[in-house]
């Protein structure tokens, strides 16, 4: 089943939409009065969303929901997703994924901030760039991603993987500022350049195949090893934090 | 003013010694009187039980610390959060809630009068600006003077005077309420990086010792005859063996005051650990109540410690310093210039954990071993313990063996071993839980004669009905029916006003602030004591003169004055 949901125009945009109703699971009812909320308003889904379901089903990893136009301040789709595959075709906003346990988000354009926040299964395909504290933990929790995969094709903001405790996210670009800060556990790959990567981790393995800038100087150096035909230095820590995390890097500079 | 009658209502009010009398109760501009003609409201009770207003003498609700416990917690903000609705701000928060959660959180409880545990002087401003923002309790506040530069020194010249005329002058300074000493001097020697182990340590850099420390402001605030006796968080909370260091203490403290004690120990659960490590850790709760059995100058909480996710917040900043180097977790601490210090970390206590589940069993050990009600009071030393939330399953389980036994099951199977807790069957009856939730803490907060704890003629209307019928239950097997009735009241009544009905608030404010002024001669007047002054020129960052919090900090105060006998 396919369930087509397009964009509205609407006359101020930039207002934020939160539809965490957009879980594939919820559409296996057609008849279902689903909600989003624009600030304290509360509106049906069909007040910002033109639907158009295509076949039948009754299992929610059978439903692919597709977002089309301007979704790019739609904020929490997808939260707690379990089953199913959601295809965003353009820009999406903050929060896609939160806690989603299985299923597949596929985002054609960039996502926002807190893209798969403390996720805990499934995949998420960003092919654009994402923005800061993908896979992190919310304010003050101690956990960020607990499992699953994120894969973004372009770059990410800054605390990515931040509070990460298991799962795997991948980057193909650039990361920005305070990557993987206390990880405490799964596998952060950052392809290109990072700065101030890991501070304060306690388990886990990060890679970095571009350079570091300001190298954390609380990090053992433990010399360099092959992984994959790839050469790295390989360091452990955050000593700081008595962290037992590695943390493999092919170029870096401390600050000077 | 407004009257009110409350009829057919179960009182208990151990005060004046009624137990679940059916009787109706008159009130009149905010007071219990004898009658009413022409009520403005009834209320029919139906039997129900109906208490004085609740009196928590010993929790974190308000000030720095607890402030500073949720900007540390934004997850915890998270939690519990509730909408704005008619007369209710919108809350949020479950161990740190929002000034608003904690107020209306008591106010279902049936609580209406709190004691803030802890308050340094020099941040006494923000304390009373929360204050005014709790609206449905009348609060109060324990000021620190465990490491007080002034009150050490006059300490360590044995001028007893003196340290009574500092208290007296800070208390009217700052509006606080009684004197409150928290490891003392461990929290000067923490602004060093040090500690102190036990009351015959040395201070360091002070040439006096904590027992000094408690046995001089005992008898100066004797002296000043203040409503309240010192309160104390006695020295090295928290590790194993420290229950020696509270019998010392208990030791020492004279029998000073006829009316009430002399010695307020807080949150003892904390401090009748045995053992030598933690992996021999067990309860002391035997030894420390056969002593405390003993010693009638002397009332305490239990502290009691409830499974679940909370945050620890003191001024006892060494400890709580060491609480991070075992939980390394997020952690804050802070120094207090001349005065005090404190920390804060977040914790869960496990049923798994074997060090939780003793913590646990202390507590109620404490409660059921000792024989007076009147000098056993519920608390958690919220939150430390537990968010005050949890006081109807500390009630439960004190009135119900068959609880205990059912909870004991689910705790660490090694527990049995190290406690005494299943041996007791004593079960806790309505009276003295009446006794122990408002009638003992307002004779040791020395506020009977000001209306609290009690509804006799005269008293300040503060009365809460719960949706309990006492001769239908029996609370040792139906223990559920306990928790419940006691988690909501039907009507909360606060100075004569329903303030809380069937857990929705339905006032906007009905408070004060009680603090305490002890009035003392010329000659002990502190504002013109030049080496008291210079203590401020020389190391506080704040002149004497912009020292003293301003009247407009206390909008709804409640003055209690002493004269003092120097």
């Amino acid at each position: 089943m396919k369930v087509i949901l397009e964009v509205k125009t609407r006359k101020k945009p930039n207002l934020p939409i939160e539809a965490e109703s957009i879980v594939p699971k919820n559409f296996l009812d057609h008849d279902a009065d689903l909600k989003v909320w624009k600030g304290n308003k509360k509106l049906s889904l069909d007040e910002v969303f033109t639907k158009r379901v295509e076949g039948t089903t009754s299992y929610a990893d059978k439903v692919e929901v597709v977002i089309r136009g301007d979704s790019s301040r739609i904020k929490r789709v997808g939260e707690y997703m379990a089953a199913g595959k959601i295809t965003i075709e353009n820009d999406i906003g903050m929060h896609c994924g939160n806690f989603m346990s299985g299923g597949e988000i596929v985002i054609k354009g960039n996502a926002g901030s807190w893209l798969g926040r403390e996720m805990q299964g499934g995949r998420i395909l960003c092919e654009g760039d994402a923005g800061d504290f993908c896979g992190a933990g919310y304010r003050g929790e101690k956990k960020g991603m607990v499992g699953g995969m994120i894969h973004v094709m372009g770059d990410v903001g800054d605390f990515t993987a931040e509070t990460l405790a298991g799962g795997t996210i991948i980057v193909e670009g650039n990361a920005g500022d305070l990557s993987g800060v206390d990880m405490r556990g799964g596998t952060l790959v950052i392809m290109g350049d990072s700065s101030r990567v890991c501070g304060n981790m306690k388990k886990g393995e990060a890679y970095v195949h571009g350079m570091v800038r300001e190298m954390i100087p609380t990090f053992r150096n433990e010399g360099n090893v092959e992984v994959d035909k790839t050469v790295y230095t390989k360091f452990t820590g955050d000593i700081a934090n008595r962290g037992k995390g590695t943390l493999y890097v092919k170029h870096f500079e401390y600050m000077r | 003013m407004s009257k009110l009658l409350i009829k057919n209502a179960c009182v208990i009010d151990p005060i004046n010694g009624i137990d679940r009398e059916i009787m109706d109760l008159c009130v009149s501009d905010g007071k219990i009187v004898e009658s009413v003609t022409n009520p403005d409201e009834v209320i029919d009770a139906a039997g129900r039980l109906t208490l004085p207003g609740g009196v928590d003498s010993h929790t974190h609700i308000c000030g720095t610390k607890v402030n500073f416990g949720r900007y540390m917690s934004p997850e915890d903000m998270r939690a519990g959060r509730t909408a704005r609705r008619s007369h209710m701000h919108a809350t949020s928060g479950y161990c740190v809630p929002t000034t608003y959660g904690n107020s209306y959180r008591y106010a279902k409880l049936g609580y209406t009068t709190l004691l803030e545990g802890a308050m340094a002087p020099l941040e006494a401003r923000h304390t009373h600006e929360e204050f005014n923002y709790t609206p449905l309790q009348d609060t109060m506040a324990n000021t620190l003077f465990d490491g007080n530069w002034a009150v050490m020194e006059a300490v360590r010249e044995k001028d007893y005077k003196r340290i009574a005329a500092i208290i007296a002058w800070t208390l009217t300074a700052v509006k606080g309420f009684a004197v409150k000493l928290t490891n003392p001097g461990g929290t000067e020697a923490w602004g060093f990086g040090e500690d102190v182990t036990c009351i015959f340590d040395q201070v360091p850099h002070w040439e006096i010792t904590p027992a000094e420390i408690i046995t001089s402001m005992i008898k100066a605030n004797e002296m000043l005859n203040l409503p309240h006796s010192v309160h104390l968080h006695c020295n090295s909370l928290g590790t194993p063996g420290n229950y020696q260091c509270t019998l010392d203490t208990y030791n020492l403290i004279p029998d000073l005051n006829d009316k009430r004690q002399s010695l307020y120990s807080t949150h003892v659960q904390f401090h009748s650990y045995g053992g030598s490590s933690w992996s021999d850790f067990c309860s002391k709760a035997e030894d420390i109540t056969k002593s405390l059995n003993s010693k009638p100058q002397i009332v305490f909480d239990i502290g009691q410690v409830m499974f679940g996710k909370t945050m620890t917040m003191t001024a006892d900043g060494p400890m709580e310093f060491n609480l991070y180097r075992l939980h390394h977790n997020k952690w804050s601490n802070h120094d207090v210039e001349l005065e005090t210090s404190s920390g804060i970390i977040p914790v869960f206590y496990r049923r798994q954990s074997l060090v939780n589940s003793i913590m646990w069993s202390i507590g109620l050990e404490l409660a059921l071993l000792t024989d007076d009600p009147w000098r056993c009071c519920i608390a958690t030393d919220n939150p430390n313990g537990a968010p005050f939330v949890k006081y109807p399953e500390i009630y439960g389980l004190l009135m119900s063996k068959r609880y205990r036994d059912n909870e004991f099951e689910t705790i660490h199977p090694k527990t049995g071993s190290r406690v005494v807790l299943p041996a007791l069957d004593r079960e806790i009856d309505w009276y003295e839980l009446a006794v122990m939730t408002r009638a003992a803490q307002a004779r040791a907060l020395g506020l009977v004669e000001h209306g609290k704890g009690h509804l006799g003629i005269g008293a300040d209307a503060d009365i809460a009905i719960f949706p309990l019928l006492p001769d239908t239950i029996d609370p040792g097997v139906d223990y559920e029916a306990i928790i419940s009735g006691f988690s909501g009241t039907n009507y909360t009544i606060k100075g004569g006003k329903v303030v809380c009905k069937d857990g929705e608030c339905t006032v906007d404010t009905a408070k004060s602030t009680i603090w305490s002024k002890a009035n003392v001669p010329e000659e002990y007047n502190m504002t013109h004591d030049e080496r008291f002054r210079k203590l401020f020129d020389q190391y506080y960052t704040v002149r004497m003169s912009n020292y003293p919090v301003q009247d407009e900090y206390v909008p709804s105060g409640y003055c209690i004055e002493s004269e003092a006998d120097l």
